[in-house]
């Protein structure tokens, strides 16, 4: 049990000549679930790609169980997927569609219904058998996906947003019923999404992509206490964090906060870290007001066009215009380089 | 009705007269006066004259007719399953962007751009027994005239099983708008579905029996359809051109050249409509048969 | 309702401004003006012929405007006659052969010319060939002038007998001489005798074939009646072909045996690969059977040199009649003008004219004597033994369905020739498939 579940090692790849993914090392452990999060075009999908086989490494080698499957045609890489669409057959039924991968790998007719009826009972759409994918919810599509993938006992899933096309409640739901899955196939799993909520709550950990590049890796903790980069700080966290230079209006004590004082820095700080009410605060005006819930952002406005964003209990918000005085909670602050946006390591 | 209605619905009517106006005056018109003369004697010269089922009575008899009957049925039957195979094999071949796919989907869909009569000439030429291009590439290798394998070339234009064979390959070659429904049919199918099928390790057969053949069969079954009804036609100009119904007595005699010589050469108009009246009722016969087979195969799949 | 019956009224105006602009489209010629269209089908050279002769009428009448209407072949001529009289803007002229007139004859398309005749200044019947005249009589009336008779003869290449010293064809001469002179001419490359028959093989193919002559019907009457023979039971009313007697078994059997016994003519495949009239241009045809036809084209021969001999003989000397008529069809627009050009092209110097060309042996007695069409310029030297022929010809039947006949015998023809159906068999198939066709036609 040494090797890891999937390792990706120096990985780079291209589309039209473009290079999407740059030397890409990443190692995803045995029952895992990685989240790989990023914006649109960060390459999230060809990272899935590329281990599925689908799309070419031009650099480096991809190692699944510790068998190296970079020269490997994709059906013979023992992965399954979840492709965002879904990807059913739309002339075969429920259960044709999830023993298509055994039938095509030559099980036996019998025995290849009566495992995929186990994998429509374990993600709960066993009444569903009979049907066809036109005739199927959101939802239940989602689920017929998911017992396709599974149906085979992969050593890697690999998932590609299969949450993004459904609505926010089943979303909700089926991101609890996926990480139940999970914990209870003790499965390697892949997870790509653009929702860093979704990342949050499901990973075990996370590796940030951008432009092609990973960011950062680790677990949901990590990548929210100790941001790696500042672009790792602002995309993750809603509203995102705020950013200042450590010579602006707000100026925390380098003894509080190690580094702050050095030139070329910048100071990162969350919005529940930021209070309106400090008596020696510098000024600011409220522009506007978010209510959501029990809280409210409001989004300031300080000397020198820095602008940054507060939150306050919805109960105790200020009016558009108000006058108030910013304090920092800044123990909770973050320094980054200005020019790599780097975290500053004291 | 409201105001929106009236004016939608005067528009629709506005833009379907010309189509309309062309459909009753060129077609429907036409269709109901052959419907008429066929139960005439009708020599274009003279006014026509009843007789009733005379005309029928007299294609059951005549030898000619029998033959071109069968002739038109065994074409249809080899003809559009071959041509269908043979569109479905391009579009499957070149349906992804590669070197010279662009070129070749060109190439495919050109014999259906030249001119009927044109295309008959050239497969005159293609065809001519002793200079011609296909029978001096079967005889490369071989001695005095022979094949390679020894035996004689086949005779295209003389023998008459070669001769049928001859007007069924030149119609293999004019598949073009069969071919460009089914590249784009082949086109839309999603991309993913495929890489699923790869990602489960299916052959390429499996994935045509399985994922490709099933998901074009609609689109397939319309062509036949249609294919089954052009193949009446596109079976004239070949038999007219090239063989002149030949080789003797009526080897490549199809019913549209029946009609046509009985008709225009002959100046049997009525007996000509008579014929062309079984064609038509074949026509439907054949259109019902395939339609119930494909909402059968809907049905099935509940699509 | 108004909503839906404005649609409806517009659709309908619609469809009635189509309608009516169709059938103006076929009343185009109906004004009184506008060119007297005549309707002829033949290849390159003889439309050059036409041409020639249609200028000349428009330069001896100013103001006369006569206009060709060039049909492919003799099937599309006939279909574009029939629908274009269907149509009711028939060409005012038509040129067609007496074989295929009797259909329009019979149908009561072709407008008698007795009247016009009688008050012509310029036509005198008697000028004519009476046989060819005849041909077009119908039911008592001339319905057709005649341009042109001729009989059959055998174009030969002068430069190929003379190379393989063989003695060329002579008036009188006998199916067994011809034969025997075409056994002589097969040759291979090497210029040595062969027999290609199918016996030896695909192997054997001759560079130069004795012999090309049609398997059809109006190839083979001649020969039968030379031997005594008809070829059907009433030359006035036919009823049924008559090729089971024993002069018709014989000439068809002879027919036969020039490719089976002799392999002097060419295979079926020779013939799809290359025709015969294209092979004796080529000079890889020592003799070909053929009409008057065959000189336009011939003339434009360069490589060597021919003429022409009269058709051998069984007993007597027997011609085929060709001959090819002016009609006017009744539905004509112009039929004065038409009267007039028509008159110029069968009186003296519209003969001249199209003789000149090589395509006519003409029907006018006086200029087929002149220098015109015997003159020795152009080749055939002995154009004479196209009149000479011309006291033998007989004609064939003219019964309205003769073209049905003659495609349905040609089948069975060509595959008794090539396949070598069994003698008994073709002559019972001509009979028994060609009774019905005679029972539909009419009679002149």
């Amino acid at each position: 049990m040494s090797d890891p579940g999937l390792a990706l090692a120096g990985v780079s790849a291209a589309y039209r000549g473009a290079t999407v993914l740059h030397e890409v090392d990443l190692t995803v452990a045995r029952g895992e679930l990685l989240v790989v999060l990023g914006p649109s075009g960060a390459g999230k999908s060809t990272v899935l790609r590329v281990v599925a086989g689908l799309e070419p490494v031009t650099a480096g080698r991809v190692r699944i169980a510790g068998r190296d499957v970079t020269a490997e045609r994709p059906g013979r890489r023992n992965v399954s997927m979840v492709f965002q669409s879904y990807a059913l057959f739309p002339h075969l039924s429920v259960a044709e569609n999830i023993a298509f991968g055994l039938e095509v790998r030559d099980t036996p007719r019998a025995a290849a219904r009566e495992r995929a009826r186990a994998a429509a009972e374990t993600v709960g759409c066993a009444g569903l058998l009979d049907r066809r994918p036109a005739q199927l919810s959101g939802g239940e599509r989602q689920r017929v996906a998911l017992a396709r993938a599974l149906v085979r006992e992969p050593d890697v899933f690999l998932l590609d947003e299969p949450l993004s096309n459904l609505d926010q409640a089943l979303r909700v739901q089926m991101r609890a019923e996926l990480r139940a899955l999970h914990d209870r196939l003790g499965a390697t799993m892949v997870h790509v999404t653009h929702d860093q909520t979704e990342a949050l709550v499901l990973a075990d950990r996370i590796a940030v992509l951008r432009d092609g590049r990973i960011e950062q890796v680790g677990t949901p903790d990590e990548i929210w206490r100790t941001p790696a980069t500042t672009f790792v700080a602002r995309f993750v966290g809603s509203p995102a964090m705020n950013l200042l230079p450590a010579d602006g209006p707000l100026r925390p004590d380098g003894a509080v906060v190690p580094g702050a004082n050095q030139d070329g820095t910048q100071i990162g700080f969350r919005p529940e870290a930021v209070a309106l009410d400090a008596a020696e605060g510098a000024a600011a005006t409220v522009e506007r007001v978010e209510v959501v819930g029990e809280d409210a952002y409001a989004y300031l406005a300080l000397d020198g066009g820095h602008r940054i964003v507060a939150r306050v209990p919805a109960a105790r918000r200020p009016g558009r215009g108000a006058a108030v005085r910013v304090g920092v909670r800044w123990a909770d602050a973050h320094v980054f380089h200005a020019g790599s946006g780097r975290r500053y390591v004291p | 009705m409201t105001g929106t209605d009236r004016r939608s619905r005067r528009q629709l009517a506005l833009m379907l007269t010309p189509y309309l106006v062309g459909l009753v005056g060129l077609v429907l018109l036409p269709a109901a006066v052959t419907l008429v003369l066929a139960f005439t004697e009708y020599d274009l010269l003279r006014p026509p004259r009843w007789v009733g089922l005379g005309n029928f009575a007299a294609l059951l008899d005549d030898p000619v007719f029998r033959v071109s009957l069968t002739n038109s049925l065994v074409f249809a039957l080899v003809a559009v399953p071959l041509r269908m195979l043979f569109a479905l094999g391009l579009a499957l071949l070149l349906h992804r962007r590669a070197v010279g796919v662009g070129s070749a989907r060109t190439a495919a869909v050109l014999p259906t751009a030249v001119p009927e009569i044109a295309y008959g000439l050239l497969w005159l030429w293609l065809l001519n027994p002793l200079y011609g291009p296909v029978n001096q590439l079967l005889r490369t290798g071989g001695e005095n005239g022979l094949t390679a394998l020894g035996r004689t070339p086949p005779q295209w234009l003389t023998d008459p099983t070669d001769a049928r064979a001859a007007i069924i390959m030149m119609s293999l070659f004019t598949i073009g708008e069969t071919f460009v429904v089914l590249l784009a049919a082949r086109r839309a199918l999603p991309r993913d579905v495929y890489e699923m099928a790869a990602i489960e390790d299916a052959t390429g057969w499996d994935v045509f029996r399985r994922v490709t053949l099933p998901l074009m069969a609609p689109a397939l079954g319309l062509l036949a359809v249609r294919d089954a009804i052009q193949s009446l036609h596109f079976s004239f100009v070949p038999a007219f051109v090239v063989t002149d119904g030949g080789p003797p007595p009526y080897a490549t005699t199809y019913l549209s050249l029946f009609v046509y010589r009985t008709g225009f050469e002959y100046l049997r108009y009525g007996y000509a409509a008579a014929a062309t009246l079984v064609m038509i009722l074949l026509t439907v016969a054949a259109v019902l048969v395939q339609w119930r087979l494909i909402r059968r195969y809907r049905a099935f799949y509940r699509l | 309702m108004r909503p839906t019956t404005r649609p409806k009224a517009l659709l309908a105006l619609l469809l009635t401004a189509v309608l009516a602009a169709a059938g103006c489209g076929s009343g185009a010629g109906s004004s009184a003006d506008g060119p007297v269209r005549l309707l002829v089908f033949g290849a390159p050279e003889e439309l050059a012929a036409y041409r020639t002769l249609v200028e000349a009428y428009g330069k001896a009448h100013p103001g006369a405007d006569v206009q060709l209407v060039e049909a492919s072949d003799r099937k599309d001529l006939l279909a574009r006659l029939a629908t274009s009289v269907a149509g009711g803007a028939p060409p005012d002229l038509f040129l067609m052969n007496y074989r295929f007139y009797g259909q329009f004859a019979a149908k009561d398309v072709i407008e008698p010319l007795d009247d016009r005749l009688a008050a012509s200044a310029a036509v005198d019947p008697a000028d004519y060939y009476p046989v060819a005249w005849d041909a077009f009589r119908w039911q008592g009336r001339q319905l057709c002038l005649p341009q042109n008779v001729s009989s059959l003869a055998v174009y030969y290449n002068r430069t190929l007998f003379a190379r393989y010293g063989v003695p060329e064809p002579r008036a009188g001469w006998s199916w067994n001489d011809l034969v025997a002179t075409a056994t002589a001419m097969t040759r291979d490359t090497r210029g040595v005798v062969v027999r290609a028959t199918e016996s030896e093989g695909a192997a054997l193919r001759p560079a130069v074939h004795g012999l090309g002559v049609e398997p059809s019907i109006i190839r083979l009457a001649p020969f039968v009646w030379s031997g005594g023979g008809e070829i059907v039971d009433d030359p006035a009313r036919p009823t049924r072909l008559t090729l089971d007697g024993p002069a018709a078994r014989e000439a068809l059997k002879n027919l036969v045996d020039l490719r089976l016994a002799y392999g002097v003519v060419p295979t079926d495949e020779e013939v799809e690969a290359e025709d015969d009239e294209s092979r004796f241009a080529n000079g890889r045809l020592a003799m070909l059977m053929g009409s008057r036809r065959s000189t336009t084209t011939f003339r434009s021969i360069t490589g060597f040199e021919w003429d022409v001999a009269p058709l051998p003989v069984y007993q007597a000397q027997v011609g085929v009649l060709h001959s090819d008529a002016y009609c006017m069809t009744r539905g004509a627009r112009h039929k004065d003008a038409a009267w007039r050009f028509l008159e110029f092209a069968i009186a003296e110097e519209g003969q001249r004219i199209v003789a000149a060309t090589g395509r006519t042996v003409p029907s006018h007695v006086g200029v087929s004597r002149s220098p015109a069409f015997l003159g020795p310029a152009q080749p055939p030297r002995s154009a004479k033994v196209f009149l000479d022929a011309i006291p033998t010809v007989r004609a064939l039947p003219t019964v309205s369905t003769w073209p049905e006949i003659e495609d349905v015998t040609y089948g069975i023809l060509e595959n008794a020739v090539h396949r070598g159906d069994r003698l008994d068999d073709v002559i019972r198939d001509l009979d028994r498939q060609t009774r019905p066709i005679f029972a539909r036609g009419e009679h002149g």
